[in-house]
């Protein structure tokens, strides 16, 4: 076996750290923010029997962050009896987006094509989103399950963004970007999100300018909203290792930083 | 446990091994990755688009309109030999065209004018100065001068461009913070997996 | 002709549906769907399985060559195993596609995107240093965030995860936002570039 290098002590470092904050399962209760609370309102205050898209536009890669910020939207969107259309725009949302709407659905006791359907995937993100807005209809002649359209009573009257009370795009790269840009701003309908931590900054200036209504990121926005609606999740149980995994990254930065001004004094460079 | 938890589980560690170094076990649970991935999309693009949109409408119901769009897709094959690559043109010309067509509205409304008119908003507000508004419209400036490379950067323009830096500092500062959340998320999600459904050591 | 055709309809394709974004009648709605609903995916499809068909071809050359053959096989394995779980048993919750796709890619795809927290973490320890003023204010804005997006940036000041907020809000956001304008613009003199026939890098090198 080769010897161990400086970054595996680093990667054992991490890795140590993570597995004890998850072995103690502690839940640490954490302040909700002003971006959480908005969505949450959001959905609290729309009248109950609302249609909401939801549209799961993310890769596999990312799931163990976007399933606790989905799980959590689902269930309040499901308490609040609101009626979900799930669809994906990437292909790996597809699966993952059922399931999740499946295994809510039946935590609430929701009838599929009644309370709930998903549409399933339509490649060229763009596309879909200008075709909906069109005809969602036409878009998805039928369902994820093979069922057709119009045999799904609760998208009787729903033929376009008019009949949605908004959609939320749960994503971990830009395809929000697209729904604010084609969807919003052409056709109209309100766009929330639930994002990846890292795609927070990028979606800033659009939430700045009300362009994007609301958006929760990363575990923590999750952790915030299982607060929200008083049902504890991966975000609440998962906040003592982020915490950890935070104060390892920044120790991390402290020392190579100590080391590396230790070195110029040696050296004579000031 | 089931047998799926267990060749998640297996595999999951099979990707972790890469941790230590480039290894036979990461690079085979990797090349299984890249084949089902693709197959998996290949799969359900052709039931999503293929059969929905352009099969059974056509040859079920006979809207012999798609004949169009199954000729430009057709010619996409053209890609496969160097001699007929060229007849792709034509098909990727559709798409560039179409999507310039569409995103002009979008960049120009959305993007752009959108974007500037939140940024001039009223700098002062029941007699007193806005301090958030005054930094945003100084960053946006002060950025956008930064990247404006036509014009030599010294000066006032210079000393302008060079505060654009800073705040371009603080946004990848700030960005790199989310970053690390994010991925450290993502592991302490697969390290979840790991301690509940496949070691059962957490519930 | 070679360039002259496609750009021909990459010009009359992108005029309607510019001109189509402007109208309520409902032959330009038609037309507006039919493009970007019907010929977009369709294209695309098509584009996909072109793809395939490449990486298929490739790896089927490498196992010839035997460069890294056992690796190149498992490759192609899972390329046809999908097709083949599909058109036996569909493609609905349940399946061995499925299956397939819960248990070995969601899982891998997941952890290979995991590892990227043992390089951050690395690369935080390596190369994220003071040298200047500027990696100075990144350095502070990183780890204000790292503080404030934990559980006890609240605990060591209660001004810390508001101060957080407002960095990100303010100052953060404007140079996203100047970026976002010149892309807009970008992506804007690009288009009108692409339509009138100036911009014609999309045709390749070849005449």
């Amino acid at each position: 076996m080769k010897r161990l290098e400086s970054r595996h002590w680093v990667f054992i470092g991490l890795f140590l750290v993570v597995l004890l904050s998850m072995l103690l399962q502690v839940d640490l209760g954490v302040e909700v923010s002003s971006d959480t609370t908005r969505l949450f309102d959001y959905i609290e205050n729309l009248p109950p029997g609302s249609t909401i898209m939801i549209s799961f536009d993310h890769e596999a890669s990312s799931l163990p962050e976007i399933r606790p910020l989905a799980l959590a939207v689902l269930r309040h969107a499901f308490a609040r009896n609101q009626r979900l259309v799930g669809v994906a725009l990437l292909a790996e949302g597809t699966g993952i987006g059922y399931r999740l709407m499946e295994q809510v659905g039946k935590e609430y006791g929701k009838v599929y094509g009644e309370d709930y359907v998903f549409l399933g995937f339509k490649p060229q993100y763009i596309a879909a989103m200008l075709s909906m807005g069109e005809s969602i209809r036409q878009t998805f002649p039928e369902d994820y399950l093979g069922r057709s359209y119009d045999s799904l009573p609760m998208l009787q009257g729903v033929r376009n963004y008019d009949q949605i009370a908004g959609v939320i795009s749960i994503a971990d790269g830009s395809l929000t970007t697209h729904w604010i840009e084609y969807a919003g701003n052409q056709y109209g309908v309100r766009v929330s999100a639930a994002v990846a931590a890292a795609m927070v900054t990028t979606y800033d200036p659009y939430l700045a300018s009300g362009q994007l209504h609301a958006m929760i990121g990363g575990l923590r926005g999750a952790a915030e909203y299982e607060q929200l609606i008083h049902q504890g999740g991966s975000g609440l149980r998962g906040m003592l290792a982020q915490t950890t995994a935070h104060m390892y990254v920044i120790l991390m930065i402290l020392i190579g930083n100590v080391v590396y001004f230790r070195g110029r004094r040696k050296r004579g460079e000031g | 446990m089931d047998v799926g938890t267990l060749v998640a589980g297996l595999l999951t560690l099979a990707i972790l091994t890469f941790l230590y170094r480039d290894n036979p076990i990461y690079k085979m649970a990797e090349s299984l990755l890249i084949g089902v991935a693709i197959g998996y999309v290949l799969v359900v693009t052709w039931t999503n688009s293929l059969m929905a949109l352009l099969f059974t409408p056509l040859f079920s119901r006979g809207e012999l309109w798609l004949i169009v769009p199954f000729a430009l897709g057709f010619l996409m094959f053209g890609r496969l030999h160097r001699r007929t690559a060229i007849l792709s043109r034509i098909p990727i010309g559709v798409l560039i065209g179409s999507g310039a067509g569409v995103a002009i509205p979008a960049m120009l409304e959305a993007r752009t004018l959108r974007q500037l008119s939140a940024t001039v908003g009223p700098v002062f507000a029941d007699g007193t100065v806005d301090i958030s508004m005054v930094v945003v419209l100084l960053g946006v400036l002060s950025t956008l001068i930064y990247f404006y490379f036509s014009r030599e950067q010294v000066g006032w323009w210079g000393r302008t461009a060079r505060l654009g830096t800073w705040f371009l500092m603080i946004f990848f500062g700030t960005t790199f913070g989310y970053t690390v959340m994010s991925r450290m998320s993502t592991f302490i999600g697969r390290m979840e997996f790991l301690l509940s459904d496949f070691l059962r050591i957490i519930s | 002709m070679r360039r002259r055709i496609p750009q021909l309809v990459c010009g009359l394709f992108g005029l309607v549906t510019f001109l189509c974004y402007f109208s309520s009648h409902p032959i330009a709605r038609k037309i507006y769907l039919t493009v970007t609903l019907d010929y977009w995916q369709i294209i695309f499809a098509f584009t996909l399985i072109v793809g395939a068909l490449s990486f298929v071809r490739v790896n089927l050359r490498a196992v010839e060559r035997g460069e890294d053959r056992p690796y190149k096989i498992v490759s192609l394995i899972g390329v046809v195993l999908m097709p083949i779980l599909a058109l036996i048993w569909g493609i609905r919750g349940g399946s061995p596609f499925m299956w397939v796709f819960e248990n070995i890619q969601v899982p891998m795809q997941a952890t290979v995107f995991s590892l990227l927290a043992f390089f951050v973490a690395s690369a935080s320890y390596r190369g994220f240093r003071a040298r200047s003023l500027q990696a100075a204010i990144l350095l502070g804005a990183a780890l204000l965030i790292l503080i404030s997006r934990s559980s006890i940036g609240d605990l060591i000041w209660d001004r810390i995860p508001e101060a957080a907020e407002w960095v990100r809000s303010n100052p953060a956001m404007s140079a996203r936002r100047a970026i976002l304008i010149g892309i807009g613009l970008g992506s804007l003199t690009t288009s009108v570039r692409v339509l009138v026939g100036i911009e014609r890098t999309w045709l390749g090198g070849e005449k």
